[in-house]
C-alpha cells in the first residue's frame, strides 16, 4: 500500500499541495472564496502562463532561457511603437511576438552551435535587449493610443478577460505539443540524455533552438498582454519576471537538470505560488515577509526534488 | 617466495544499490607482497569489492580489519590515509596540470601556504629513480601517451607510502610491450611488500602475474585459491557457472553461398585517426565479430556505419543504397544500433520503458492530434516481449529495471525497427549470465531471419561463441579475419595484441 502511495505523492504532490491550500485558504480565509477574487488572479497569473508554460519546454530538453525577462519588458515597447504609428493592433502584436521570435532563435543558435552554456548565453542576450529596448522607447515610457491595444487583453467574455484565455489557449498549445506529439518525445529526450538522443535519429540542435524560439515568442505575447492589461510599457532592466517564472516551473517539479518535468505542473506550481500571495495578501502581511516566504518555498522544494531524485537512484 | 602476512581482510561484506545486490556476504584476504587476481565478468561485484576497499562505497554490512584491526571508511581520502589506493581504469589524472603536480597531488610539500614546487619535483624524482618508472615532467599529463599517463597514476599510488594498490583493468588500454612493462611493475610492487589487487578480464594476464586469484560471479566469491591451480578454462567456468558451451545458445546456420550482401563497408577512413582504410561485407542472416582491444576502433567503425560519426572518405552501403551519413538515413534504411554504454548512450533512465522503446520509431505511431499512444503501447509490449524484457509496465521509468533487462529495452527499440543490419556493440556488458543467453538468443534470432548482425565485443569467449566470422582491428585497422576452427582465443589474441610485431604507435 505504502509502496504504490509513496511514489504517486511524489509523482503529484504539487498537484495535492496545490489543491490543500486552496482548501485551507478556503477555510480560514474571509474574500477568498469569490468570483472576483478569482477572476483577478486568473487575469493577474496570465502573463505569467504564457512565458512559463513554454519556458517549461525549454527547460525540460536541457536549456535555461534567462532572457525571457527582457523580451518580456522590450516586445510591447516594439508593439507600441508599431501602434502608435501604424494604428493597427494585429501588427502590433505580430511585431512583439515577433522580437521574442528573433532573440529565442539567436539563443538557441548560439547554444547549439557555438556551445555556450545557456545560463550565460541567455543572460548575455538580456544584457542586448533590454539596451535595445531603452534605443526603441526613447527611454520613456510608452502609450497605447488606439482603444483597441487596451482590448486584446481587458476584454471579457463570460466574465473572464482576454489575456486569461490567451494564457488559456496558449497553455494547451503546450501541453498538447509536449505530452502528445512526437517533437515533444524529443524535447524529453534531448533533455534527458543528449547522446542517446542523438543516436536514436532525434535532431537534438534542432529541437533545443526551436525549444528557444518558442519560449522567446512566448515571453514576447507574455508581454504584449501584461501592456495591454496596463494600457502601457516602460523600458527597464528589470529581471524580476524571469524569476517568476523559473519559479513556477521549478516549483511544479520540473528537473532544471533537463529530461522531466510537464506543463500540468508548472500550471500547479504558478498557482500554488498565486494562491500563497493572494493568501498573504488578504491576511494583510508585511509585503517584506511574503518575499522571505516565497524564498523559504522555493528552495523547499527544490530540494524535495533533489533529494527523490537521489532516493531513486 | 615470502610468507604471506594478512593485510586487509573483507569480513561478511553486502552492498546493494537500489534494486542490485552487488556484493552477498563477501569475505576475501589481500596479503601483504602478493599480487591477488579478481576476475569476474561485467557486473559481478568486481569493481564494487574494490570500492569498498578504497573507501568508495560504505558497506550495508560486515566489514573491514586492517592488521588485525577493524576499520571502517567513509570516503577514498580515508582509505588513501590508511595506505589504499586505486589505480582505476578510467584515468583520473588532472589533464591541464603537469605531471609532478598529479603525483603529488594531496600531498604536495609546502612553505606554510605556498607549494613547494621544487620538494615536489625531487620527491618525484625520487620515485621514478626507486620503481624502474620513467615519465617526462615537463609536460601536462593530458598529453602524454595513456601508458605514460597510467605510469603517473601508478607513481601517484607508490607516493603515498601505499600498503595496498587495486588496479583495476590496468592494461586495457595499453599496447602489448607496455603491458608487459606494466606486469614486472606489477611484479616489483608485491616484492616491496605492498599487497595488490589486479581487477583484469584478461585471465592470461591474471594467471601469469598474480600469486592468488579470487573468481567472482552475482555479487559471491565463488572460490579463492592459488592462481597455479587454475586454468584459463577453470576460470571462465567459475565466472560463468558453466561449461563454456553452455553459456551460448547454438548458433544459426551460417548463411548460404548465394545469400545477399546487405552490409558493404569500403576503404572508411575517419576524420580523426580512430580507423582507416576499413572494408568488409555483411551478408543476410550471418552474425560478423568485430573483435579488438579497447580503443583499437571497433566503436568508431560501428558508429561510422549507423551515420553517428564523421567520415573522412569511403562508402557504406546497405542494401545497395549507398547511406549519406546521418543517423536518420541509417536509420530510414533498416540499420539498427545497440550503443555501447546503454546509461551513456542508450537510455533516458527516467522516461517510461514505452517512450525509450518507440523513441526512433515515433513517425509509424502519427496521427491528427499527436501520437496514438495506445498503437504505440501495443507495439512497444509486443517488441518488449519479443526480447524478453521483463517489466512490470511499460509506463514505470526504464531506471527501475534490472541492468540485464535494461539492455532487452534497446534490444527492442532495434527490433521495432524492423533492421536489415543490426549492430550490436558490447551487447552483454553489465549483465547477468541468464540475460546474456538470453541476449546472444535474440542475436540469433535475428540472424535467422534474414538480418545481418555486426557484433562488437571484448569478449573473445563471446565473439567465438556466437559469430560465423571474425574480424580483429589494431590501431584502427582490421589486421586479421578468421572463420571455422581458425577462429580461437589464441589468434584472435595475437593479433589483437599484434604479437610477434613491435607494437606500433597507438592512436589517441
Amino acid at each position: 500500500m505504502m509502496a504504490q502511495v509513496l511514489p504517486a505523492a511524489r509523482r503529484y504532490g504539487i498537484a495535492v499541495v496545490t489543491v490543500a491550500l486552496f482548501a485551507f485558504l478556503a477555510a480560514t480565509t474571509d474574500g477568498f472564496l469569490s468570483q472576483a477574487n478569482f477572476r483577478n488572479i486568473l487575469d493577474q497569473q496570465s502573463a505569467l502562463l504564457i512565458a512559463a508554460s513554454f519556458a517549461t519546454i525549454t527547460m525540460i530538453a536541457g536549456g535555461f532561457d534567462i532572457s525571457a525577462a527582457s523580451v518580456y519588458v522590450v516586445a510591447p515597447l516594439f508593439a507600441l511603437q508599431v501602434e502608435n504609428s501604424t494604428g493597427n493592433v494585429v501588427l502590433a502584436v505580430a511585431a512583439g511576438v515577433a522580437v521574442g521570435l528573433v532573440v529565442g532563435v539567436a539563443n538557441g543558435l548560439v547554444v547549439t552551435a557555438l556551445k555556450v552554456n545557456s545560463f550565460i548565453a541567455t543572460l548575455a542576450t538580456s544584457f542586448m535587449v533590454f539596451g535595445a529596448g531603452f534605443l526603441i522607447s526613447d527611454r520613456s515610457v510608452l502609450r497605447a493610443t488606439t482603444d483597441a491595444y487596451p482590448a486584446i487583453a481587458r476584454t471579457r467574455w463570460w466574465g473572464i478577460t482576454t489575456g486569461a484565455w490567451i494564457a488559456a489557449a496558449v497553455v494547451a498549445v503546450a501541453w498538447i505539443l509536449l505530452s502528445r506529439s512526437r517533437f515533444g518525445r524529443h524535447v524529453y529526450a534531448a533533455g534527458g540524455n543528449a547522446e542517446a538522443a542523438r543516436l536514436a535519429g532525434v535532431p537534438v540542435a534542432r529541437v533545443k533552438t526551436i525549444c528557444f524560439a518558442m519560449s522567446g515568442a512566448a515571453a514576447g505575447l507574455a508581454g504584449v498582454v501584461s501592456s495591454s492589461r496596463s494600457l502601457s510599457a516602460l523600458p527597464s532592466d528589470d529581471f524580476s519576471f524571469v524569476f517568476g517564472v523559473i519559479a513556477a516551473v521549478v516549483v511544479g517539479g520540473t528537473s532544471i537538470a533537463g529530461g522531466e518535468g510537464a506543463v500540468w505542473r508548472t500550471i500547479a506550481g504558478a498557482f500554488f505560488i498565486a494562491l500563497m500571495i493572494n493568501g498573504f495578501n488578504l491576511h494583510q502581511i508585511d509585503p517584506i515577509w511574503q518575499r522571505v516566504i516565497q524564498g523559504a518555498v522555493i528552495l523547499a522544494a527544490v530540494s524535495i526534488d533533489s533529494w527523490t531524485q537521489r532516493r531513486s537512484q | 617466495m615470502k610468507s604471506a602476512e594478512a593485510l586487509l581482510t573483507v569480513r561478511n561484506v553486502s552492498k546493494r544499490f537500489g534494486a542490485t545486490h552487488a556484493l552477498k556476504d563477501v569475505s576475501v584476504t589481500f596479503e601483504a607482497g602478493r599480487v591477488h587476481g579478481l576476475v569476474g565478468e561485467n557486473g559481478a561485484g568486481k569493481s564494487t569489492l574494490c570500492g569498498v576497499v578504497l573507501g568508495v562505497h560504505a558497506p550495508d554490512s560486515g566489514g573491514l580489519v586492517l592488521g588485525g584491526s577493524s576499520l571502517s571508511l567513509d570516503s577514498p581520502a580515508q582509505g588513501a590515509a590508511h595506505g589504499l589506493v586505486g589505480v582505476a581504469q578510467e584515468l583520473s589524472l588532472l589533464p591541464a596540470m603537469g605531471v609532478v603536480d598529479n603525483v603529488v597531488l594531496g600531498s604536495e610539500e609546502r612553505w606554510g601556504p605556498f607549494v613547494n614546487d621544487r620538494a615536489n619535483r625531487r620527491r618525484v624524482e625520487a620515485l621514478m629513480a626507486e620503481h624502474g618508472l620513467e615519465v617526462p615532467l615537463d609536460t601536462r599529463a593530458g598529453s602524454l601517451p595513456v601508458a605514460d599517463q597510467q605510469k603517473v597514476e601508478i607513481l601517484r599510488a607508490l607516493g603515498r607510502e601505499s600498503r595496498l594498490v587495486v588496479l583495476d583493468e590496468p592494461t586495457a588500454r595499453l599496447a602489448s610491450h607496455e603491458a608487459a612493462d606494466l606486469r614486472s611493475t606489477v611484479r616489483e610492487l608485491a616484492e616491496q611488500g605492498v599487497a595488490v589487487v589486479y581487477v583484469s578480464h584478461f585471465l592470461n594476464e591474471v594467471l601469469s602475474v598474480a600469486d592468488t586469484v579470487t573468481v567472482m560471479r552475482d555479487g559471491r566469491i565463488v572460490r579463492t585459491g592459488p592462481a597455479g591451480a587454475e586454468t584459463h578454462g577453470t576460470l571462465v567456468e567459475g565466472m560463468t557457472g558453466r561449461h563454456i558451451g553452455e553459456v551460448f545458445p547454438p548458433k544459426p546456420p551460417a548463411p548460404a553461398g548465394d545469400a545477399g550482401v546487405v552490409l558493404r563497408v569500403k576503404d572508411l577512413c575517419s576524420i580523426g585517426g580512430e580507423f582507416s582504410d576499413v572494408s568488409f561485407d555483411i551478408r543476410a542472416g550471418e552474425i560478423l565479430g568485430l573483435a579488438g582491444l579497447v580503443g583499437a576502433g571497433r566503436s568508431e567503425v560501428a558508429h561510422a556505419i549507423y551515420g553517428a560519426g564523421r567520415v573522412a572518405s569511403g562508402s557504406v552501403e546497405v542494401g545497395g543504397r549507398r547511406l549519406s551519413g546521418t543517423v536518420e538515413d541509417a536509420l530510414a534504411n533498416g540499420v539498427g544500433l545497440i550503443p555501447e554504454s546503454r546509461r551513456d548512450q542508450g537510455l533516458m533512465a527516467r522516461r517510461p520503458v514505452r517512450d525509450n522503446t518507440t523513441l526512433p520509431h515515433l513517425r509509424r505511431f502519427g496521427g491528427l492530434l499527436g501520437i496514438r499512444t495506445g498503437r504505440e503501447q501495443m507495439a512497444a509490449g509486443q517488441a518488449c516481449d519479443d526480447v524478453g524484457v521483463r517489466a512490470e509496465s511499460m509506463l514505470a521509468p526504464v531506471e527501475a529495471l534490472s541492468g540485464g533487462n535494461q539492455q532487452k529495452v534497446l534490444f527492442a527499440r532495434a527490433v521495432l525497427g524492423e533492421p536489415r543490419l543490426l549492430i550490436a556493440d558490447e551487447p552483454t556488458r553489465g549483465v547477468d549470465v541468464g540475460s546474456k543467453r538470453a541476449i546472444y538468443e535474440a542475436l540469433n534470432q535475428m540472424a535467422r531471419s534474414g538480418c545481418a548482425v555486426l557484433l562488437v565485443s571484448s569478449e573473445l569467449e563471446e565473439v567465438i561463441g556466437t559469430c560465423h566470422r571474425a574480424l580483429v582491428m589494431r590501431g584502427g585497422r582490421i589486421v586479421a579475419e578468421y572463420a571455422g576452427a581458425d577462429m580461437v582465443d589464441a589468434n584472435l589474441l595475437s593479433a589483437a595484441f599484434g604479437a610477434g610485431e613491435k607494437a606500433e604507435a597507438r592512436p589517441r
